[in-house]
């Protein structure tokens, strides 16, 4: 059997046998993914270009280290007695909270937790909860800016009469009022920061590219080629809109870390264990007036906050730069 | 221009409506009955608890609570404050705006000055020491986490070197035997900045009428002679020393909040200063034999400003929330400390209160913003 | 080089220029020499990328960071301008040396009234003691470019494409400059507008009798208004002369093909040459002749060596297998002087 030479616009209403379809999908999927590999190469050289980014990576691949370590460190040398983040004690300190010592790195919190442990166990929620909300906010920014974007009309309306509200509001005030009365955990909280994301102004901004995506020949080739709305929607536009979500994908991870650890850090919510909540703990303490004595109480989960926070964000910053040519410097 | 702003007045309307509805449906969602908390509440008398379920309608079916409430709040009842009870949540809240706009209005201005400056600054000369240093320390001052921020703030200037108080409005040790509230003193305060405000605004404008470029240079000076007058005239007015005290309590929460916004606005205008660096206006105006600095601020950053203010929004609303946060470190009484201690101590009447005015805020900033956008583009002005 | 019979205002000599890129060295500009008499007009044609606005942003000292100027001399007025600092060409600029720019649309910066952007320059050269005389003098500006001095107080968005490139025009008269650059000044326009333009500009020029500069990519633009053409290619001047000469017989046949490319209604029918591809990437220009790869005649020798000059009169072109005096097509009206 010849395979044609060149591939049948996907979803053509003249369709060859099926084997032939699932033949020539495949060898489509094949030059798609080269196509999509060697931008992604580009993209990527680029990126690597600008120390910035090359930074927050780093960064952003410490932490995630330090996730991992988490559960294999209390599965070798540490016992959950001692090092559980939430209940362990250190029976091995007289004092609480103690300084740093061999046995306990950072030090101990108010309640004799080991902080370390409590570090470590915590950004393994960070990232949870920053990609969870992230994926949220780009499922919807992205459907809801193609669809605005390639239905116009009283849909597009809707939308961006609804991010223009969105954006309107002061989110962290909101998540103060949300988390306060309804006590939202970790994957709430995720959701209402993806849902306040994905129609806010993600989608406003994927709209408009999604815009420039539509007046492109192969839509219209598409089209033609008797291609659904779904379809056109599904595979030609969003497809094309991923890069940009991914830029914004970044600075959602930001956001939700950030906001998590402004609830944790107000009490507001109903979480075991995070960076915020170890401030929490330290400033309902007392201890944090105390200054730099008890740095290793506030220290630590500040610097982290801080660090995976400006990682995400000026890793958003440099992808910008793959993604939006005009801000890129002529020569280096 | 009066089209557009009655047009915009309306659709603020619109919005403060649907904010209103939101929240109350929300204070209503929670888990807890809303009528129920009133008939908690020990310090209230058995007979204003009647009289507010009569008049919030607390035993009728949720749609018509939901008018009368509605109702209620367009002629500015919000109902009376749990946690301050007997004051009302109107009484609370016209007492503990003014003191966030102050907050709020002094930092955006300050960080919008000095992010669009250093923004413009750093576009123009790519890729020196002065880029990384302020990219680098503004994406921290503005990815820092605030409250951590604030801390070590309050922990360096009042602990460490002891030049400025810890939080809260005012020392209540200086006004001791003031014979005047501090709400006075405030009052007296904001109507001066105001004053001054205007007159700063006024004597820009006459002296550019007049249409002779050297005198536009005697504005400065002009504005810091009326600056000084009216700062001895408010100290001769008996209250300075009052004043002086609610001032110093107003420069670290301001300082605080100006320095992790101003790097927003700083990121912003590099990026829309790369892009219009390249127009050929630019070029023109070089071409032309104009001054580099005139190059830069009168053209290549005057256009940059467009999509800055657009974003201003943004920027504002994060300064709205961060001024929620800052004053929930430093204890100052403004709207953003009455909603964390309403939202913790489930004084419901004053947390739907403070949503509706934080909310009425943010919609302010972005009238603001649009109008000024309108102004400053001639484009638009002109349609 | 032609002798010139008056004194050159412009002389540019040996002129090379690259620019630094990602991919390696751009050789925009290489070994550019002409001159210019006051009261001339000088047209320089060729395709994009060629080099030509890269002449015209060295001769306003214009050029973008990564410029690398690697040889040469402008002399304007008899100072070389080229090793001055900043603040030295900014008296040269506008005051010797104005610009009338491409896309006029954009060469006016949106949130100034037009008149306010001429008087900004009036002012930044103190041509005017006072504002009242920068603006008469504006108004004087606009009148001669054929635009009521009322519209001095509109917005660069209130005015139509022609008015914008007349503000234009007036705008590089603000200081009575001895040379000009237009670089495409009517491309933007359309061809009834574009027309009346040139001549207009044309008219102004000779009135004032200062020299001009004439950049296009369509020969047939600049035949009507220059008395010397030079063409361009790969960043070199390939073709020289009075614009009569080299319109009736062009010695180049990348400049019989520049002609070609436009119809011709005078004369019989004919198929003058062919100009397909694209013009060659500067930062690896092909060996010998460097329109070799595109030209009709090329020969082994155009692939391998650099071509010699060959001249005719004032004309001159550097060729390996110049044309020989073809059937003369009618020059434009009023070329030759």
């Amino acid at each position: 059997m010849i395979t044609p030479p060149n591939f049948p616009p996907p979803g053509s209403a003249s369709d060859p046998p099926v084997v032939e379809v699932g033949h020539s999908r495949l060898r489509l999927l094949i030059a798609r993914t080269r196509l999509a590999l060697h931008s992604f190469r580009a993209g990527w050289s680029i990126f690597m270009e600008s120390r910035i980014g090359v930074l927050s990576l780093v960064i952003i691949g410490v932490f995630a280290i330090m996730a991992v370590a988490h559960p294999i460190l209390m599965l070798t040398i540490w016992d959950a007695e001692t090092y559980d983040p939430v209940t362990g004690y250190a029976f091995d300190q007289v004092d609480q909270p103690s300084a740093p010592s061999w046995r306990h790195p950072l030090g101990t919190d108010p309640l004799g937790r080991d902080v370390l442990s409590q570090l470590l166990w915590s950004t393994r929620s960070e990232f949870v909860l920053g990609i969870t909300a992230a994926l949220v906010t780009v499922a919807i920014a992205t459907t809801v800016g193609a669809v605005s974007a390639y239905y116009g009309g009283l849909v597009d309306v809707f939308f961006m009469r609804l991010a223009d509200l969105i954006i309107a509001l002061p989110g962290i005030s909101l998540l103060i009022v949300l988390s306060a009365l309804f006590k939202l955990n970790l994957f709430y909280l995720a959701l209402v920061i993806g849902i306040l994301g994905g129609f806010g102004g993600t989608a406003i901004i994927l709209k408009s590219q999604a815009l420039s995506i539509k007046v492109k020949p192969y839509i219209e080739a598409a089209r033609v080629a008797g291609g659904g709305h779904f379809h056109i929607i599904f595979v030609h536009i969003i497809p094309n809109l991923l890069p940009l979500s991914l830029l914004y994908m970044m600075f959602t991870v930001t956001s939700a870390i950030f906001a998590e650890a402004v609830l944790s850090f107000l009490g507001l919510l109903d979480l075991r264990m995070s960076w915020g909540i170890m401030i929490h703990t330290a400033n309902t303490g007392g201890y944090l007036m105390g200054g730099t004595r008890y740095w290793w109480l506030v220290v630590p989960a500040g610097a982290s906050i801080t660090l995976l926070c400006s990682a995400f964000y000026l890793g958003g910053r440099a992808l910008d730069e793959v993604v939006n040519p005009r801000l890129r410097r002529r020569h280096d | 221009m009066t089209g557009y702003l009655v047009r915009r007045a309306g659709q603020m309307v619109l919005t403060l409506f649907l904010i209103f509805t939101f929240a109350f449906f929300l204070v209503q969602a929670q888990p807890g009955d809303y009528a129920s908390f009133y008939a908690l509440d020990p310090d209230m008398p058995p007979e204003v608890k009647d009289q507010l379920r009569a008049s919030f309608g607390l035993d009728k079916p949720l749609w018509e609570q939901y008018l009368i409430h509605l109702k209620n709040t367009v002629t500015g009842n919000f109902g009376v404050s749990f946690g301050h009870f007997p004051r009302p949540v109107m009484d609370v809240l016209i007492e503990r705006v003014p003191r966030t706009a102050v907050l709020f209005l002094t930092a955006t201005v300050l960080s919008f000055y000095i992010g669009f400056f250093l923004g413009k600054a750093i576009a123009w000369r790519r890729g020196g020491v002065l880029e990384y240093t302020a990219t680098i320390s503004g994406a921290t001052l503005f990815t820092v986490f605030t409250p951590a921020f604030a801390l070590m703030m309050i922990w360096i200037f009042s602990f460490r070197l002891g030049w400025l108080p810890v939080g809260k409005f005012l020392d209540p040790l200086v006004w001791r035997h003031a014979e005047v509230t501090a709400n006075h003193v405030f009052g007296q305060m904001l109507l001066t900045a105001f004053l001054l405000t205007v007159f700063a605004f006024l004597a820009l404008w006459i002296l550019r009428k007049t249409g002779r470029v050297g005198l536009t240079r005697w504005a400065g000076p002009l504005i810091a002679v009326a600056a000084v007058v009216a700062l001895l005239l408010l100290s001769l007015s008996g209250i300075g020393g009052l004043a002086l005290d609610i001032l110093k309590h107003m420069i670290l929460p301001i300082a605080t909040l100006t320095l992790i916004s101003f790097a927003g606005t700083m990121l912003l205008t590099r990026n829309s200063m790369l892009e219009t660096v390249r127009e050929d206006y630019v070029m023109a105006a070089r071409a032309k034999g104009l001054p580099e600095k005139l190059v830069r601020d009168r053209h290549a950053a005057r256009n940059a400003l467009l999509p800055v203010v657009t974003s201003l929004v943004y920027s504002l609303i994060f300064a709205i929330d961060g001024s929620v946060i800052i004053e929930g470190v430093f204890s100052w009484p403004g709207t953003g400390l009455t909603l964390l201690q309403a939202v913790r101590t489930e004084d419901l009447p004053l947390v739907m209160g403070a949503m509706v005015f934080i909310g009425l805020f943010s919609l302010l900033a972005h009238l603001i913003v649009d109008v000024l956008y309108v102004y400053l583009d001639p484009r638009i002005r002109y349609q | 080089m032609t002798a010139s019979a008056a004194v050159p205002v412009l002389r540019v000599v040996d002129l090379s220029l690259r620019y630094l890129t990602r991919g390696g060295e751009v050789k925009a500009v290489q070994d550019v020499n002409f001159e210019l008499a006051q009261g001339e007009a000088l047209g320089l044609v060729g395709e994009s990328g060629c080099g030509k606005t890269s002449v015209a942003n060295c001769l306003m000292r214009l050029l973008p960071d990564n410029a690398q100027l690697v040889a040469g001399q402008v002399f304007l007025d008899g100072q070389d301008i080229l090793p001055l600092s900043e603040d030295q060409i900014r008296e040269y600029r506008w005051q010797r040396i104005a610009m009338v720019f491409q896309a006029a649309m954009n060469a006016l910066d949106p949130v100034y009234k037009v008149g306010q952007q001429v008087v900004e320059a009036i002012e930044a050269h103190g041509v005017e003691p006072t504002l009242s005389l920068a603006r008469e003098r504006v108004a004087g500006l606009f009148r001669m470019v054929g635009l009521d001095p009322a519209l001095m107080d509109r917005y660069p968005h209130e005015f139509s494409g022609g008015m914008r490139q007349r503000a234009v025009i007036a705008m590089a008269l603000a200081c009575d400059p001895r040379v000009i650059i237009a670089d495409e000044p009517t491309t933007a326009l359309d061809v009834i507008v574009q027309d009346r333009i040139l001549r207009e500009l044309k008219g102004i020029q000779q009135r004032l009798h200062m020299a001009i500069i004439y950049i296009s990519h369509d020969i047939a633009v600049v035949a009507e208004v220059t008395d010397r053409i030079g063409v361009m290619y790969a960043g070199r001047l390939v073709e020289y002369g009075p614009t009569a000469a080299v319109f009736r017989a062009p010695l180049h046949p990348y400049t019989a093909a520049l002609m070609g490319s436009f119809p011709s209604i005078a004369g019989e029918k004919r198929v003058l040459a062919n100009l397909s591809g694209e013009p060659p990437n500067l930062i690896d220009p092909p060996s010998g002749c460097p329109f070799h790869p595109r030209c009709l005649h090329a020969t082994d020798v155009c692939r391998q060596e650099i071509p010699p000059r060959v001249e005719r009169g004032d004309q001159w072109a550097d060729c390996w297998h110049p044309l020989e005096a073809a059937p003369a097509l009618e020059p434009a009206d009023n070329g030759g002087t």
